[in-house]
């Protein structure tokens, strides 16, 4: 019973903030916004019992990532930036049109899945050991990939960050 | 929660009881933190009301109290508004999931029942603490952001950059913790910590009895780099640029007074407390008296009333070890901020990212040698 | 899909519904930061599907390919707002149609 009302507090909330998202005008709301939906997914991550993951998606989104947008939109002077919204022409209505179709096909594909009424188990949750092994042994040549798009990434950001002009320099 | 209505009950009051602890913690640091600043300046410090000048933090709260509500017109409200409350949940969410003192065994009618002397458990200990923890930037970010005021944004970008890079440095110093204690379990930790010092060297058992098992002889330069990343993380001097009176005003919680600020207060106090007790859980024994162990601490009481008692009993002198603990940290905390001066900002980001991060990652790199090499 | 008990299904459909919101942002939206952001809602969303299949089909694997999208995102994220602050010094503005300068 807890869970079911965990479960929809949670669903509810994530939803709504994920409105919020994109329906925001400021750029910093915006970003609050997902904080608080991601909050909300780690929260079904736990009520999903992996307690890990959970604890990892508040650390690196909420406590790393979202901080990182939230100091840039901070340091950009935000109000000059212009219309909201792709303006009322044709584009907007095609990729609203596009939206529509792509979320009937989405749920249509989750209502038919025999997934779906796959009741809730109640066994215990792995253990971070568990994890630990699959990710080394399993998957260890994609974490080493990993490890080296995080080594790539940072530089190819300070390169980014430090260019003066570059080829477009007028 | 717990299985029955009794343990739920139980479960509740004890999370409000620890967050209450810690709140009512905060007044009590205010007060040596004045006396123990005047102590070190050779002064006297808040000593006219009441013994020692301890009921002086009554008349603070009253004026904390009764100061004129003042919300700056250009802010944005909800944001002014929700910093402080932001500011609060990291500490106490933080300091609900840490071990207090050993879990407490009793039986009743309705059976065994186990209570854990923390909040909760969530089962990934270290990850859940430093999860909750970096989420503390936030508050810092929206006061600055929200109170409409230059220093203050000026002081919330500071604060948040030093917070982020910081973490860096924490979360490796604690990798070593995690080789060699291999859980994230804190009540584990403290349990691998009982008796003396013991320990494999390449086949070697080798033990020193006139030590106890403590975290700090297997990680003496882990703990350094923690303890150091854990007072900028704190925001506490030598680390307190975000708050540099001389440039900033007073950073990111200028334009708050009268209860907002003690919000603030309570939040920074809190991550204190935090950072303490995590110290003391890692790296100093927890809970677990030298050279004592808890069993035979419970079976000494137990010869002389019942085992409910015995338990009860048992954790709560454990409790006060414990304690005793985290305020001798809470003192280092503050005999720091009173003896140390503030570093350049430049510095502060040379010593976190050129400094403690390539030490951090050497000490990964010998702890998971020894670990290795431990049995030859 | 019944009401009393928690379902695969009811978890789906909220990660199906995370999706559409954030194709809804990064389409129509016109900011790049918000755009960027809507991304990583959609991100969240397969996140979750991931976690219900890990959790209902009793396999480790979904956490671990969470795991992976955390920090692919992470990355995505950052060299983004690199982009985008280096577009803001730039134009001195966010907006999307500001990449038509790039083309030549």
């Amino acid at each position: 019973m807890t869970d079911i009302i965990l479960f929809y507090f949670l669903a509810t909330m994530t939803v709504l903030t994920g409105v919020g998202v994109v329906m925001s005008e400021n750029p910093l709301f915006s970003a609050l916004y997902l904080v608080l939906s991601m909050t909300g997914v780690a929260g079904l991550f736990f009520l999903l019992q992996a307690p890990f993951v959970g604890a990892v998606q508040i650390l690196v989104y909420a406590g790393a990532v979202m901080v990182l947008f939230v100091l840039v939109i901070m340091l950009i002077d935000i109000n000059k930036s212009g219309e909201k919204y792709i303006g009322g022409n044709a584009a907007a209505l095609f990729k609203g049109l596009a939206i529509g179709i792509f979320s009937g096909l989405v749920s249509a594909v989750v209502l038919r899945s025999p997934i779906v009424a796959k009741p809730a188990l109640s066994n215990g949750s792995y253990t971070v050991l568990e994890i630990a092994k699959v990710l080394f042994t399993k998957y260890v040549l994609a974490f080493e990939l990993l490890g080296i798009i995080l080594l790539v990434i940072p530089i190819g950001v300070v390169a980014l960050s430090r260019i003066k002009g570059g080829t477009h320099e007028r | 929660m717990g299985s029955d209505g009794f343990e739920i009950t139980i479960n509740i009051i004890k999370m409000l009881v620890i967050f209450l602890m810690m709140v009512q913690m905060v007044p009590v640091l205010v007060w040596v933190e004045r006396r123990g600043s005047a102590f070190i300046q050779n002064r006297f410090g808040p000593n006219r009301v009441g013994p020692l000048g301890l009921t002086q933090l009554l008349a603070d709260a009253v004026k904390f109290l009764f100061k004129e509500e003042f919300v700056p017109p250009a802010s944005h409200k909800w944001l002014y508004y929700a910093a402080p409350v932001l500011a609060l949940i990291p500490g106490a969410l933080a300091f609900e999931s840490i071990p207090l003192s050993m879990p407490i065994h009793v039986n009743t009618e309705s059976g065994a029942h186990t209570f854990l002397f923390q909040g909760y458990d969530v089962g990934v200990g270290i990850v859940f603490v430093l999860a909750v923890s970096s989420l503390g930037a936030y508050a810092l970010l929206l006061a600055g952001w929200g109170s409409h005021n230059k220093y203050s944004l000026f002081g919330a970008l500071r604060a948040s950059a030093q917070m982020i890079s910081y973490e860096l440095a924490m979360g490796l110093s604690l990798v070593g913790i995690l080789m060699l204690f291999q859980t994230f379990d804190f009540q584990r930790m403290v349990e691998i910590q009982r008796g003396t010092l013991h320990f494999w060297l390449f086949g070697k058992e080798i033990s020193l009895g006139f030590l106890p098992n403590w975290g700090i002889f297997f990680q003496p330069l882990g703990f350094v780099l923690f303890a150091t990343a854990t007072f900028a993380e704190t925001n506490r001097t030598p680390f307190d640029l975000p708050e540099a009176e001389a440039e900033l005003v007073a950073g990111y919680h200028t334009e708050y007074g009268g209860l907002k600020m003690l919000m603030f207060y309570i939040g920074e106090y809190g991550h204190m407390m935090v950072a303490s007790a995590l110290m003391v859980t890692f790296y100093f024994g927890g809970y677990e008296l030298p050279f004592y162990s808890s069993q035979s601490l419970v079976e000494a009481l137990s010869q002389s009333m019942s085992s409910n008692a015995a338990s009860i009993v048992g954790a709560l002198l454990l409790h006060v070890v414990f304690m005793a603990k985290v305020l001798f940290f809470l003192w280092v905390f503050i005999w720091v901020r009173w003896t140390l001066p503030r570093f350049r900002y430049d510095q502060l980001m040379d010593l976190g990212w050129k400094t403690m991060l390539p030490w951090a990652l050497a000490n990964v790199l010998i702890t998971a040698f020894f670990v290795l090499m431990a049995h030859g | 899909m019944s009401v009393d008990v928690l379902t695969a299904g009811h978890y789906l459909i909220l990660s199906a519904i995370l999706f559409c919101l954030g194709l809804t942002g990064v389409l129509l939206r016109r900011n790049i930061i918000v755009m960027l952001m809507s991304i990583e809602l959609m991100l969240n969303a397969v996140n979750l599907a991931f976690v219900t299949f890990s959790y209902f089909n009793q396999n480790i694997d979904g956490q671990i390919m969470v795991l992976f999208v955390m920090a692919v995102a992470a990355a995505e994220a950052a060299v983004g707002l690199a982009i985008a602050v280096s577009l803001y010094k730039k134009f001195k503005d966010l907006n999307i149609s500001l990449f038509e300068h790039l083309r030549g």
